[in-house]
């Protein structure tokens, strides 16, 4: 009875329809107006750190260039260069990408994974494997985050491998924490009862049910989680606790500090790390809220009241109120009709 | 007699991204001083907005609502101001929901909450509120009112806490009371506790009560009028007795036939066929007839006007039927 | 006859923990020494309010509770005592349907994965036999084809609840649990789904054990049943008998609360006084007894026994069974004011 296909049959069945999910997943982001906008920001960025060499028209390592320090923007440096070193601008915040991108899309997947994991195993298994993760959640969410990443970086060192590392191992106890209460909510629906009667192990409720209806949060939290990290790489480093060899953009605006920036009224060194790190954080935002909103079946996708309402033509509110008067009475004294008035100004707005 | 509340021609619609829902349709309402009407019907028939458009309670947005007259003891509230409205409900008309666990406070006494109305309506003092709290209490049927008083949401069970509800309801004696399927959380041998205090309370305070459910056990024990309401229109108002005496709308027949009783037949349950048409796409001509088993070309064009029969009777049917006529 | 389904002193308690790890601040006795027997092909009624133990019995039979003493035993075979194998084999014969069509349903599942899924479970993986086979269980329940890639947000309660059913009987079970399958849904589906499920059990020649709050769907859809009280027993047997003729104060009261649509200004009601207590500390004695209309003294303190008082009708009453031959407490035939409790 049992007629098991082979397994890379099944495995090429399930690719095709993940491809599949994906490319509907994108289609629906497009079409969601912030989603285009998050979408659009994100790949321009990842493009930009990909083809960082191609981009940028100097080397942004090159401190010998004696001549042009301190130059404000101009066709040939765009955004100007720094006062000590005369490195070029643009240049650094084109591979600034590449450090920021890569330390917070790893970190925030890396977040999402463990967190997910450490969840689910704490909500569905329950019971002593549920204490011990819970508990450790506690110390880690009661640790004073700062001065452990001082101390941490301090002894491991500066590498940003390492960094990635520290904000994944203080960053995941939020999610799991989170996402064991859904699990719990999950673990006791009736679907997974329905599931767990018709004989299903723990791993299919935990793939087909529990996994999937956790996603919305996981796929949120890696965008907002990444989001969250660039802005405290782009601070680490300003306090110079970052990785030293590489440029990000925290850096530049401790470099652009200590180099006398201010002093010397060279606003572009400060401005463009700053818009930097607006662009990928708003980015990253905007595409988090909107893959909740989508991925989430409870939140059906409705546009805002307001905006209906607005969308709204009186005339035909007009016409379906009057469509449901009844156009006599039979038979039934006192009711001689008049036009109502239509409460709900918004309409003439 | 000139009754407590006359409703004229209500109509409420909810813009939604699928279309306009109608939720209420030209639905007209009369109740008397001192008269139990009963508003029944399915989920999604608009019973429950139009009590609470009675009480104001429907806010725009999300709804569009046009209304003729609200005339609440012979005045007018359909332009009251919120300020007025706030002065007027629980004072002159309130409401009983059917969470009782939500429409209380879970951080305040149950005595406290019933105290607050007393304070505020009738500028008791503390004291004072609490001596006609626990009468209230008593009076309900709550036994221990004093200590009982005292007590959390949470530490009373769900008959008790719909009591403490009655109770508030009716503390400063209003002229209307609202009850949105007062019993329907409950159990059995409790709605049976509640209901006799409800109606015991409402002849007893000479309180007007608007009773929403979809219950028609509830109703024929408790109501004095009905009205059935279906996809947001009335299609039948009658006295509580005609109407189950003799129903003449199809549609209330059905719902009367499909509710199971002690004394049918075995494994076999009368239904209506069909599902409730979804209220932003309902069907030309009368809304029933997809479900009506005695529907012609005319119902499918046209919607039947709602028509008196006489004693008070009204229905929306061109083919009314009569007791043992074409039954 | 032979018995599907039998239950022996069947007890399953729940320990209540307290502020403290390893503290237990009580016990809750869910259900406690329930016997009952449920025939090959029959519809079995539990009746109780809510907090009964009725959900609980019904998941100790079909083996999602462990019971805490007794045994549970389905064609023969004690649940409890099978190795896994057997379990699941045993297993696939039972199924559920829920009394929330919307919590039921996961949001995520189309139709299709919804009704075959327990198929997948099961090891098939055929799509094309799977996908037959949901289209015949959607034409059974009323539904089509063309649902077959909608979610369960498209449909209405009542469409949900067919869902339901199309899902549970996908494995061809032979015992159906259907806990309050209708409670959830406007009166007027109400009819279509009872209607529904004895059609299928005609055709499928299921087992059924109907657990509700409404008096009138089980009179009118059982041929046994049970009434539960705070997880007892109160009064068993064929359901025209009791109906005919309730024995036990409660089956009377609850009787008598059922509302009806027949209008009758002169029904005489008896009308239970106070709320049930907590399942937590249940009185000694029946633990009807604080409610009880007819309690006498005795009743506080001697639990009752469920014996048969004619062919296939049991009562837990001392009032029918008379009291047993123990020493009696005085005065034990004394009544209690049930009301002043």
């Amino acid at each position: 009875m049992r007629t098991k296909q082979p397994m890379h049959k099944r495995f090429q069945r399930g690719l095709v329809k993940r491809i599949k999910n994906t490319g509907l997943f994108i289609k629906r982001l497009w079409s969601h107006k912030q989603g285009k906008v998050g979408l659009i920001l994100v790949s321009f960025l990842i493009l930009v750190a990909i083809f960082a060499p191609i981009i940028a028209p100097y080397n942004p390592y090159d401190v010998s260039e004696r001549t042009t320090k301190g130059l404000a923007p101009s066709a040939k440096h765009l955004l100007g260069t720094t006062i000590n070193t005369g490195q070029d601008i643009f240049s650094m915040l084109v591979y600034g990408t590449r450090v920021s991108l890569i330390v917070g899309v790893t970190s925030g997947v890396c977040i999402a994974f463990v967190g997910s994991v450490f969840g689910v195993m704490a909500g569905y298994l329950g019971g002593f494997v549920d204490t011990l993760i819970m508990r450790i959640v506690d110390i880690m969410l009661v640790i004073p985050t700062l001065p452990l990443v001082i101390v941490l970086t301090n002894v491991l060192g500066r590498d940003f491998w390492i960094i990635i590392l520290i904000f994944v191992a203080l960053g995941w106890t939020g999610l799991a924490r989170t996402i064991r209460s859904l699990v719990l909510v999950l673990k006791n629906s009736n679907y997974v009862k329905a599931a767990e009667l018709a004989g299903a192990s723990r791993w299919h409720v935990m793939i087909r049910h529990i996994l999937p209806g956790t996603s919305h949060l996981v796929i949120m939290s890696t965008a907002l989680s990444s989001a969250g990290i660039m802005v405290a790489e782009a601070g680490l480093s300003f306090l110079g606790l970052g990785d030293p060899t590489a440029i990000s953009w925290g850096k530049m605006l401790a470099d652009a500090q200590s180099g006398g920036a201010l002093l010397f009224g060279a606003w572009w060194w400060i401005l463009a790390p700053g818009i930097g790190i607006f662009l990928a954080v708003f980015s990253f935002m905007r595409l988090g809220i909107v893959m909740e909103e989508i991925a989430n079946p409870r939140m059906k996708q409705t546009s805002s009241v307001y905006k209906i309402f607005k969308s709204l033509d009186g005339s035909y509110i007009e016409d379906v109120f009057n469509s449901m008067d009844d156009d006599q009475k039979l038979g039934i004294p006192e009711t001689a009709r008049q036009g109502g008035k239509t409460h709900g100004t918004h309409l003439e707005a | 007699m000139e009754p407590i509340l006359k409703l004229r021609n209500l109509k409420v619609v909810f813009p939604t991204n699928y279309g306009v829902i109608r939720a209420v349709e030209s639905v007209d309402l009369d109740i008397g001083d001192r008269e139990c009407v009963a508003l029944v019907g399915e989920s999604g028939c608009g019973k429950s907005v139009t009590s609470q458009s009675v009480m104001r309670l429907i806010e725009s947005p999300p709804a569009l609502t046009q209304v003729d007259a609200i005339e609440f003891n012979g005045r007018d509230i359909k332009d009251y101001t919120p300020k007025q409205m706030q002065e007027l409900r629980g004072k002159e008309m309130s409401m009983i929901f059917q969470d009782a666990m939500t429409s209380l406070n879970p951080v305040m006494t149950v005595g406290n909450q019933i105290d607050e109305m007393y304070m505020r309506h009738q500028g008791d003092s503390k004291k004072e509120a609490r001596e006609k709290t626990v009468k209230a209490l008593e009076l309900i049927g709550l036994p221990e009112p004093r200590t009982r008083a005292n007590s959390f949401p949470h530490q009373l069970s769900g008959g008790m806490r719909q009591r403490v509800l009655l109770a508030m309801a009716f503390a400063c004696m209003p002229k209307l009371i609202i009850a949105d399927e007062p019993t329907t959380a409950l159990d059995v041998t409790i709605q049976a506790q509640v209901l006799k205090t409800l109606r015991g309370m409402q002849r007893g305070c000479g309180t007007s009560l608007l009773l929403v459910t979809h219950d028609l056990s509830v109703v024929a024990s408790i109501a004095d009028t009905v009205y059935v309401m279906y996809s947001g229109k009335i299609v039948e108002k009658a006295p509580v007795k005609d109407l189950f005496n003799s129903p003449q709308h199809p549609y209330t027949v059905g719902l009367m036939a499909a509710v199971p009783r002690l004394t049918d037949k075995k494994k076999t349950f009368t239904q209506i066929p069909g599902t409730v048409p979804h209220p932003a796409r309902k069907p030309s001509g009368c809304y029933f007839h997809p479900r009506c088993e005695y529907a012609t070309d005319k119902c499918r064009k046209e919607m039947p006007p709602l028509m008196g029969q006489g004693g008070g009777r009204e229905v929306r049917c061109y083919y009314p039927l009569t007791a043992g006529g074409n039954m | 006859m032979r018995d599907i389904l039998s239950m022996k002193n069947l007890s399953v308690h729940f320990p209540v923990k307290g502020g403290l790890p390893f503290v237990k601040r009580g016990v809750i006795q869910a259900v406690s020494d329930v016997s009952l027997a449920i025939k090959h092909g029959e519809t079995f009624g539990i009746v109780g309010e809510s907090g009964c133990g009725k959900t609980t019995l019904a998941n100790a039979m079909i083996g999602m509770v462990r019971p805490t003493s007794g045994e549970v035993l389905f064609n023969g075979m004690d649940l409890c005592k099978l190795s896994r194998e057997d379990f699941k084999k045993t297993r696939r014969q039972m199924q559920m349907i829920f009394q929330d069509p919307f919590s039921s349903l996961n949001p995520r599942f189309n139709v299709y994965q919804i009704v075959s899924e327990p198929m997948f479970i099961r090891g098939e993986d055929d799509e094309e036999t799977m996908t037959d086979r949901v289209v015949e269980l959607l034409e059974l329940v009323g539904l089509s084809s063309e649902d077959l890639y909608r979610y369960p947000s498209d449909f209405s309660g009542g469409q949900r609840q067919r869902l339901g059913i199309a899902r549970s009987i996908s494995l061809n079970p032979s015992f159906l649990v259907c806990d309050e399958p209708v409670s959830a849904l406007d009166v007027s589906i109400h009819a279509q789904i009872l209607n529904l499920l004895v059609k299928i059990q005609e055709q499928m020649k299921l087992t059924y054990v109907f657990i509700s709050h409404n008096l009138a769907d089980v009179k009118n859809i059982c041929d046994n049943m049970a009434v539960m009280y705070l997880g007892k027993i109160m009064e068993s047997g064929n359901s025209d008998t009791i109906f005919k003729r309730p024995l036990h104060p409660y089956t009377q009261a609850l009787l008598a609360a059922v509302l009806d649509t027949t209008f009758d200004e002169k029904r005489e009601q008896i009308i239970l006084q106070g709320d049930i207590p907590s399942p937590i500390n249940p009185p000694v004695g029946c633990r009807f007894w604080q409610r009880c209309p007819k309690a006498m003294q005795g009743c506080k303190t001697i639990p009752p026994e469920h014996l048969q008082v004619e062919e296939g009708h049991y009562v837990a009453c001392h009032l029918v069974n008379g009291f047993p031959d123990v020493r009696l407490p005085d005065r034990y035939d004394a009544p209690v004011d049930g009301s002043k409790k």
